[in-house]
Order: structure tokens, then sequence, then C-alpha cells
């Protein structure tokens, strides 16, 4: 009888690559492995189990069992267009962590705890505070002009001819080169956001300055590690008036994901953010009953199914 | 860290490498040594290589932590996915002049 392996444990985000792209080829397990075998079938093995997400791009396709297997390892599967800009996400499902969801639930209900989370998220993003006695729609004013300001002061300094944040993402290319740059820079960015905050146990759609969107907590996030990270890198490649502006657009996210530590600083940040609400998480109500299969020890991060 | 794997190499070279790394293996050599070292390494391995075929993996700071190498002819050739270095394993009829195609493109 051939031994039978340990069960399959997610690990944690800070252990994985960033992103991987596919482009084209079919998804498949083979011997347990997670494979992309092209039409010539060269099998190339993707580590799944160390990637953080898997764009999967128009030219692919996915088993059931590539599919089982990437949500076994909490890699974060996502259909893209062209570009990378994303349709429809699986893999790594989220809400598994009842405390949490309510936790961010609550601070989100109560009007002077999301005011603190906002303020806190913008003097994250800004390295200073806001201004005081604000509330949060004057804060998202705020924040709308400096971000203009921003995006207009960093083409100039790239010497990129810059108009406006502008794009149509039924067409995608209508838009100039800088916003191109900018929208496949900022989808790699939204992927590891979603991803992180899933392996962190919250919500994508529950968010404090976004509302109303199934990834509102996902662009909250994002935005705090977006002007240190892909907009410089969209700029600059921009600037070289590249063939091919998504490779060097991620080549470039890659190397900055990497000096930023971003995958190592995003899960904390989340917490950090959530914390200035000032909230405890709930406990358990005193009638609660432990399940009756207690949860297997995990290694990976708290929303992780183990 | 760094390791290199060796077959069907010539029993001269897998001598030298063992000057330097440690057997651990039939033809797997580890070790810890700097870029000059690693670069004056693997001209060993480049010149004493003959019709064998080598790999060398290092520790670097890319994203993945680490790079890699190769010499010789072997189903499985690098390959490159927008700056994460994967391998493709080829399928058993279709060596030689496939690999070619896939190395130039």
């Amino acid at each position: 009888m051939s031994p039978i392996l340990p069960p399959l444990k997610p690990i944690p985000i800070k252990d994985r690559v960033s992103v991987l792209f596919v482009e084209k080829g079919n998804l498949d397990v083979l011997d347990g492995a997670f494979v992309v075998v092209d039409k010539r079938g060269a099998r190339t093995h993707i580590p799944v189990g160390g990637v953080t997400c898997l764009m999967l791009e128009p030219g692919s396709r996915v088993s059931h069992a590539a599919v089982a297997l990437a949500s076994r390892v909490g890699c974060l599967l996502l259909w893209t267009g062209d570009s990378g800009v994303r349709l429809y996400s699986a893999g790594q499902p989220g809400g598994a962590r009842a405390d949490r969801l309510l936790y961010q639930a609550k601070l989100a209900l109560d009007d002077d705890a999301r005011l603190k989370v906002v303020r806190k998220m913008y003097a994250m993003r800004f390295k200073e505070e806001p201004p005081a006695r604000r509330s949060v729609d004057q804060l998202r004013g705020i924040e709308g002009v400096r971000v203009r300001k921003m995006y207009e002061l960093l083409a100039k300094q790239y010497g990129v001819s810059w108009k406006t944040r502008n794009y149509d993402h039924t067409n995608w290319g209508s838009g100039d080169i800088p916003n191109r740059c900018l929208s496949s820079a900022t989808a790699c960015l939204y992927g590891i956001s979603e991803a992180a905050i899933l392996a962190a146990g919250y919500a994508p759609a529950i968010g404090f300055i976004h509302t109303g969107k199934p990834q509102s907590f996902v662009y909250d996030i994002a935005d705090i590690f977006k002007f240190e990270t892909v907009v410089p890198v969209a700029f600059r490649v921009a600037a070289k008036k590249p063939r091919d502006p998504e490779r060097d657009v991620r080549l470039a996210c890659r190397e900055v994901f990497r000096q930023t530590r971003l995958l190592r600083k995003i899960i904390p940040s989340i917490e950090e953010i959530l914390a200035a609400g000032g909230l405890n998480v709930p406990e358990a109500h005193p009638e609660a009953v432990a399940p009756a299969i207690p949860n297997k020890e995990n290694i990976g991060d708290a929303g992780h199914r183990g | 860290m760094l390791v290199i794997v060796v077959e069907n190499a010539p029993p001269r070279l897998r001598g030298r490498l063992a000057l330097w790394l440690l057997e651990v293996r039939a033809g797997v050599y580890v070790g810890k040594v700097s870029r000059r070292v690693r670069e004056m390494i693997w001209a060993n391995v480049k010149d004493g290589i003959d019709q064998g075929n080598a790999v060398m993996a290092w520790t670097t700071n890319t994203e993945s932590g680490f790079d890699f190498q190769t010499l010789g002819t072997n189903r499985r050739i690098p390959v490159e996915m927008d700056g994460i270095k994967l391998v493709s394993f080829l399928p058993e009829e279709k060596e030689g002049s496939e690999q070619d195609e896939i190395a130039s493109s």
C-alpha cells in the first residue's frame, strides 16, 4: 500500500510570491501537481501553494481538479479580460471567520468607529493625520483633490503627458498608454489586496471609504499602498513608451512589491486600520457551543480554511 | 545557498565539484558561496559537462528568492512568466527541434 501524504494546508500570504499570469493553456492536476499544459503537450508546473493569486487570461481553460487544488492551498484564482483586468474570482472563498466578519461589520455600522477607521486609512496613505473634525464625506473630497494632484505631479516627474484618469473597461485598446499602464498595475494590486483580505478573514464587500461595490474594502486597502507602489511604476513604464506595456508593468510591479515588502505588510496593516476603530473583536456569546469537530491546527493566515 | 545537479557528467567534473561543494546524493551538490565563486564553479561545469547536462540554483533577491540556470539538453527547460522563472517539461517524442524552438522564443 502506498503511504498517504499529510493533508494540504495553506501557507501564510507573506511567504508567497505576489502574482502569476497564465495567458494560455489548460490548467490541470497531474500527479497531484498544478500544471499548465500547452498545445504541444509541454507541462509547466505552477507552484500554486506559494502564489498569492493566479490571474487567468482569456486563453486559459481550467479543470475542476485544478480549481479544487488551488482552493485547498489558498491560492486566489482571478479570471481576467485582456491585460489582467478582473472579471471573476474563485478558489479562496473567504467568510471563514464569523468573528472577523462581525467585527468588520460592527466597525462599518458604527458612525464613530467608521470615521476613525477612515481617518486611519488616510493617515497611513498620506503619512500624516487628516484635518480634524471632518466627516467621511469631507475627507473623501479632500482625498479626491489630493489624488488628482498626485497623478499630475507623478506625470510631470516622469515626463508623461497626462490628461485625466479615465478608461473604458469594456474597450481595452481605447485608453491612452498611461491609463492602460495604470489599469493593469492596479489590477495586480487589487488581486493581491483581495487575496490578503480573504486570507485575513474579512469581507471584500464591506468598505469604509468605498461602499456599494463587491470589492469596496479591496479598493480601500489597495488605495493605501497604491501611491507607494503601482502608480509610480505605471508612470515610469508609460514614460518609456513600451512596445508591450502590460508585460513591462507586471515586471515592474513584481519588483516594487518585493522592494516594499507589500505581502509582509498588507495583513498587519488591515488589522491596524480596523483596530483604529476602537472596538473590541466580539466575544462569543455565552450560549455559544464549541464546534463538535474542533478546527485543525493551521499554519496559514486566520481566514484560510485549513 | 547553492545547489547544482548534474546528469551524465564525466567523473572528472564530479570530482571537481566536490572540491567546493558537498555531494549529498549522486550528482547533487550543495554549498554556500559568493557570487564570484559561483561563477567560477559554473565555468568549471561549462567546460567539463561534455555530453551531460546541469542545472544550478542559488538564493538571490528576486521575488521567488532564488534563480537558476541550465546547461546541456534536458526535457525540463526554464520558462519565464512575467518575471517569475518556472520550468516546462517537454513531451517525450518531441525532443530536439522543439526544444530549440521554445528556447529561442
